[in-house]
């Protein structure tokens, strides 16, 4: 593990003593390499899990979603050099600082062995995220922003340490390799029930769960790139990460438990889709779209089945790369008009024709189109589901419908149509803004030549 | 009404060319996405071609085009060296090393999760247990006689 944790760290100095013209491309470059050898995760076995010490592991979930975090880390960079380039130089490097702490503290938690080191590096992605947010967003309304995500996430994830801590009690040790074994039925106790719901509703609120998904618009909305694209690829699978690894020993509560947040998640996937069609904001109409999805990886965590815990990691990944390049067009259009309404700048097709080619792809690829992984991922989610109980196929339908049509109007809105005629002079795509939309979309496509990497421990 | 408006607004810019002596504009502009259609007598060459009343959410005035200075900008920095060391950096590094190299190396990962093994390790066991006779599989997935089972209480 220190060969991902030394190189991550001493991209801080390696930030602070270039020059000021290298800081972007010493940082991009060492953390490309860095993402290069995150692949060494792969060597996974059959059952059991990669073990590197008492403190850290990887296994064949926490293995996709860690090569995701080491390889958005050099998207990130890249996405933040036009809107940072008036800043001074300190700033420039303090904000890559954060991203860099903010990758740290992900890697620890992704591969971390015992329940409450993942909790202390669960919340501490809190801080460099609410730093990023509320220092370099553009709107006023960061600040309410960075108010709704810090405090739903902490109130949510409270509970879930006085639960640790009366476990590690019990047990004697929250090692992974040691609970497993302690795993035992719980029984159906009123304690029992408030420790499930204590140990799930930090989870819940990170995913988030269509209730409790207030903060996630406006975190989203008003965080620069990189906040945007870190949060919505890497900080809500942190969620279902969590989900899916405390609900190891919360059975079998979670049968008659789970059924509240499996309605909610079902009712609040269509809704939050509905609410996409009705978005004028482009990053708003993105972040909903996130909700929904999620929504789906909500349900099939939920329902424990060993597809649709296949369906849910792949869902995780997918939606993690689609999600992002997403935040990334809208920020190609918004570092144009600096607006982020939809039909101030549309027909875009006519001046930028490359860029409406990725707007494409990651519109095909949010709507789930066959062969991608974002399709798998689905397809499993409610193959499973569909097994849960019938009648879900209908809530999926109607959902895998409206979220064709949100993909399709945001599409039509931004690229198709007649350009309006204040927009003419907006600058031709750079090289840069299309490396990023070619280095999102080719892993996703390269996935879908091999899927069995992203489905997850059961597979 | 904003015909009628249009042609007040006309007659008061004929007005001020008439006693400035300014020109009566030549062009007649047609617009693409309506039926509206500003003729020359009512233009008068003083309306600005562009609206200029704060349409952006977030304007910047020192918005800089990249392109003016360097025509061959690849969006990175302002400066052209390090514009095309940046660029050359990320497309070999991200593409030629990572993508490349990363995608052989997860193409070529030797019996990922031992899928392949198990595939042949049960047809040489079926095979195996075929040939001497045995059954192919019990039913029982433990040894019954190691199972300790409470006992029972009346």
């Amino acid at each position: 593990m220190l060969k991902y944790i030394i190189p991550t760290v001493m991209l801080m100095p390696l930030t602070w003593l270039s020059k000021g013209n290298m800081i972007w491309i010493n940082s991009t470059t060492h953390s490309l390499l860095i993402s290069l050898t995150s692949l060494l995760l792969m060597n996974q076995f059959s059952d059991n899990s990669l073990n590197f010490s008492l403190v850290f592991f990887s296994d064949s979930l926490s293995t996709p979603l860690l090569i995701l975090t080491m390889w958005l880390l050099p998207l990130m960079l890249m996405a933040s050099q036009h809107h940072l380039s008036k800043e001074s130089l300190t700033r420039k490097k303090l904000y890559i600082t954060m991203l860099i702490l903010l990758q740290l503290f992900l890697i620890m938690t992704f591969t971390a062995m015992e329940l409450i080191f993942f909790y202390i590096l669960f919340e501490a992605t809190l801080v460099p995220t609410l730093i990023i947010i509320t220092r370099w967003g553009n709107q006023t309304e960061r600040l309410n922003a960075g108010l709704y995500f810090l405090f739903y996430t902490l109130a949510g994830s409270l509970p879930l340490l006085v639960a640790l801590v009366y476990l590690q009690n019990i047990t004697g040790s929250l090692n992974f390799l040691i609970l497993q074994y302690w795993v035992q039925p719980l029984s159906n106790s009123w304690s029992n029930v408030f420790m499930w719901l204590a140990c799930m509703m930090a989870f819940m609120v990170k995913m988030p769960l269509y209730g409790l998904h207030l903060w996630l618009p406006k975190a989203h909305v008003e965080a620069p790139i990189a906040g945007s694209m870190v949060l919505a690829a890497i900080l809500l699978k942190l969620g279902g990460y969590g989900m899916l690894r405390v609900t190891m020993f919360l059975n079998p509560l979670t049968e008659f438990m789970a059924y509240p947040f499996i309605m909610l998640s079902l009712w609040g996937m269509i809704m939050t889709s509905s609410i996409c069609l009705r978005q004028t904001d482009l990053k708003s109409l993105i972040a909903y779209s996130s909700v929904s999805h999620m929504a789906l990886v909500i349900v099939a965590i939920l329902i424990q089945t060993p597809w649709s815990y296949m369906g849910a990691t792949a869902l995780m990944i997918a939606h993690g790369l689609t999600s992002s390049m997403l935040f990334c067009l809208a920020n190609s259009n918004y570092e144009r008009i600096h607006s982020r309404t939809m039909i101030l700048a549309r027909g875009l097709q006519t001046f930028l024709p490359l860029m409406a080619t990725w707007w494409l792809l990651a519109s095909l690829t949010n709507l789930a189109l066959p062969p991608t992984i974002n399709l798998i991922g689905e397809l499993f989610v409610v193959m499973s589901t569909f097994s849960w109980s019938n009648i879900t196929i209908i809530l999926m339908g109607l959902n895998m419908v409206i979220t064709a049509l949100y993909s399709l109007y945001m599409l039509i809105t931004t690229q198709r149509g007649k350009y309006t005629h204040h927009i003419n002079n907006i600058s031709p795509s750079f090289t840069r803004e299309n490396a990023i939309m070619s280095l999102h979309i080719l892993p996703l496509l390269l996935l879908s030549l091999n899927p069995k990497i992203i489905l997850g421990p059961l597979y | 009404m904003a015909a009628g408006m249009l042609g007040l607004c006309g007659r008061r810019l004929l007005a001020v060319a008439a006693t400035r002596g300014l020109p009566a504009a030549r062009v007649r502009w047609e617009s693409g996405s309506s039926r509206a259609v500003i003729a020359p007598s009512t233009l008068a060459g003083k309306r600005p071609l562009e609206p200029t009343i704060r349409w952006q959410e977030d304007p910047d005035p020192e918005d800089e085009n990249l392109y003016e200075k360097n025509p061959d900008s690849h969006g990175y920095d302002k400066d052209p060296a390090v514009d095309v060391w940046n660029m050359r950096v990320v497309f070999f590094f991200g593409f030629s090393i990572v993508l490349v190299l990363g995608s052989t190396f997860v193409a070529y990962l030797p019996d990922y999760r031992m899928q392949e093994w198990a595939r042949r390790e049960a047809e040489r066991l079926v095979k195996y247990r075929e040939a001497h006779g045995l059954p192919i599989m019990e039913s029982n997935c433990f040894d019954p006689s190691k199972i300790q089972l409470p006992e029972d209480e009346d």
